[in-house]
């Protein structure tokens, strides 16, 4: 008989002390990088994009593949950058409604997918962003069509006491802010897989029939996963358009924003909380730094490359299978 | 008290009736053994109890209440559990955690974990005699610890009734000796027991009385040496069926 093994598997040193370094890294990185703001940059929006990772991981925990968060990303993206524009709402408060509007669109997409699963329901997912791109696209009266929304208002400056942070203007504070917002994510996300809620993904993404035949209702935990998620890709988005200060349809609502937070949690390990998150932190200055200098064209191949050798060697993914190692 | 009253029950897949206006009834605290050959409608019955399926004609009825329309997860809130005839864990998650869910939503859902859960998991580990294989990750159990496991899963959602889909088929002699005595002390703990067994080696041992089936219908029902000298019930397991029609 084999022995069973002990479920908390003892991280080997370097592994665990992973996250701790990573995280000092990156607290002190506009210190470290203060001389390139390139630097600071790649890292904001890598940042940016390992929460979208952690995000599109909420619905990967219930087993549902989605091919479309780019719907939601863009739909947080313009409702937030078009109200700080035309009434001019601060975005302090225009960031959080772009993520209720992307919940609004998940909504729509949770009630008309709710019988789909696994391939169907990527399948819908991938359609489902033509839709609010189209919209977009041709609502000219009120988007401006693919001339897209410009000079949107910057991050307005905070002041507490006397101590001013031009999160506008400033390349440092943009990148604590997408740090702090980063960290939110991460903790409802760690929040929520020790919760009941997230042992119901777990169960329903293992065996549905299962799940259901010892009480646990299906159908709304996988909706609440998946508003959940919407939402907070929804706020990505609306964070992402505040800092670019510029947007067009086809850059929010592109395969990137769909495809990329995916791979990463591919890459990083769909089972863990924090291996998306990683994905994204190392692979996207990887194909920044590396791979945009060598392959202006075609540098993003580096993820198409990372996906099949995770897919056919580490199904866990990185963090997974670093984990399991001892 | 009744527990479970079938009424006129039926299901029709296309044109062939899986089961047919069959009445019978559980009484609260008995050991009914369900058998039949392949086909008779057993499994059919078990998904018509448990809401995987629903009812062509008639009712169910469940203390009283009516369960035509409700969903799995309402019917086992309600109070009846079930296992499945190839058992069904959740393969990634670790044997103590697949018996968690089944305590944390068998009744409902609370989103805060209460501390006692998990000890109250692994005490129905032990029951089914799997505790030293609480952290193992369910997927990699054999088959017979991973009915024990679906058993203990379905006893963390605290039913009143419990089904149990061949939960000693292909069992051994000693594996179906420990499986009477997990029976027994099943029912110990106030529940109601209703045991699909094909092979006859665990119901004939444990039930109160035995319900036949055959071909969708109901062939004999009573205490069980009764029920085998029954001549519908051994025509039905020995196939003599079409040489009669021949006489």
């Amino acid at each position: 008989m084999e022995r069973a093994a002990p479920r908390k598997i003892a991280l080997p040193g370097p592994a665990r002390a992973i996250p701790t370094l990573l995280l000092l890294g990156l607290v002190l990185l506009p210190a470290l990088a203060h001389s390139s703001g390139y630097v600071l940059q790649v890292f904001t929006h890598a940042l940016l994009l390992a929460t979208l990772a952690l995000a599109w991981n909420i619905l990967g925990t219930s087993g549902s593949i989605s091919l479309g968060h780019a719907a939601f990303f863009g739909v947080g993206a313009y409702s937030s950058g078009l109200l700080s524009l035309k009434p001019g709402l601060s975005p302090w408060l225009t960031i959080p409604v772009g993520g209720l509007f992307a919940a609004g669109l998940a909504v729509i997409v949770g009630l008309l997918c709710r019988r789909l699963r696994g391939a169907y329901f990527a399948l819908a997912t991938l359609a489902f962003v033509e839709i609010p791109r189209v919209v977009t696209d041709n609502w000219e009266g009120l988007t401006r069509g693919s001339l897209g929304l410009v000079g949107l208002p910057g991050l307005p400056t905070l002041t507490l006491g006397g101590w001013r942070v031009e999160i506008g203007s400033s390349a440092g504070a943009s990148y604590y802010l997408v740090l702090s917002y980063a960290l939110v994510v991460l903790s409802l996300v760690a929040l929520l897989w020790e919760s009941n809620l997230g042992l119901a993904l777990q169960a329903a993404r293992e065996e549905e029939t299962a799940a259901k035949a010892v009480g646990v209702h299906v159908d709304r935990y996988r909706f609440l996963s998946l508003l959940l998620s919407a939402s907070l890709t929804g706020t990505s988005g609306a964070i992402y358009v505040h800092l670019t200060r510029y947007t067009v349809p086809g850059l929010v609502y592109s395969l990137h924003f769909s495809a990329v937070p995916m791979i990463f949690a591919l890459c990083g390990g769909r089972f863990t909380i924090l291996g998306p998150a990683l994905a994204a932190l190392v692979l996207y200055p990887v194909d920044q730094f590396l791979f945009h200098p060598l392959l202006p064209a075609g540098h993003e191949v580096l993820y198409g490359l990372f996906l099949i050798l995770v897919v056919l060697f580490m199904p866990g993914g990185f963090w997974g299978a670093l984990r399991r190692s001892r | 008290m009744t527990l479970l009253h079938l009424e006129g029950l039926g299901k029709q897949f296309g044109e062939v009736w899986a089961l047919k206006d069959l009445h019978f009834a559980v009484e609260e605290g008995e050991i009914v053994g369900l058998v039949g050959p392949n086909g008779a409608g057993k499994t059919t019955l078990f998904n018509l109890i448990s809401g995987r399926i629903t009812p062509t004609t008639g009712r169910i009825l469940f203390a009283g209440q009516d369960l035509t329309g409700q969903k799995p997860h309402e019917i086992c809130h309600l109070g009846i559990g079930r296992t499945f005839q190839s058992s069904r864990p959740f393969p990634g998650l670790s044997a103590v955690k697949n018996v968690l869910v089944g305590r944390v939503f068998g009744k409902g859902f609370r989103l805060r974990p209460r501390p006692d859960d998990l000890e109250t998991s692994r005490e129905l580990l032990e029951v089914v005699g799997l505790l030293h294989k609480a952290d193992t990750p369910a997927g990699s159990l054999t088959p017979s610890e991973q009915r024990r496991l679906d058993l203990a899963r379905a006893l963390a959602t605290r039913p009143r009734l419990l089904l149990l889909d061949e939960v000693a088929a292909g069992f051994s002699p000693v594996a179906v000796k420990q499986a009477v005595g997990l029976v027994r002390r099943v029912q110990e703990r106030g529940v109601t027991l209703f045991i699909i067994d094909h092979f006859l080696n665990l119901s004939l041992r444990v039930s109160d009385r035995l319900l036949a089936l055959d071909q969708g219908e109901k062939v004999a029902e009573g205490p069980p040496p009764e029920v085998m000298r029954n001549r519908e019930v051994i025509r039905a397991y020995l196939g003599l069926r079409h040489e009669d029609e021949d006489q």
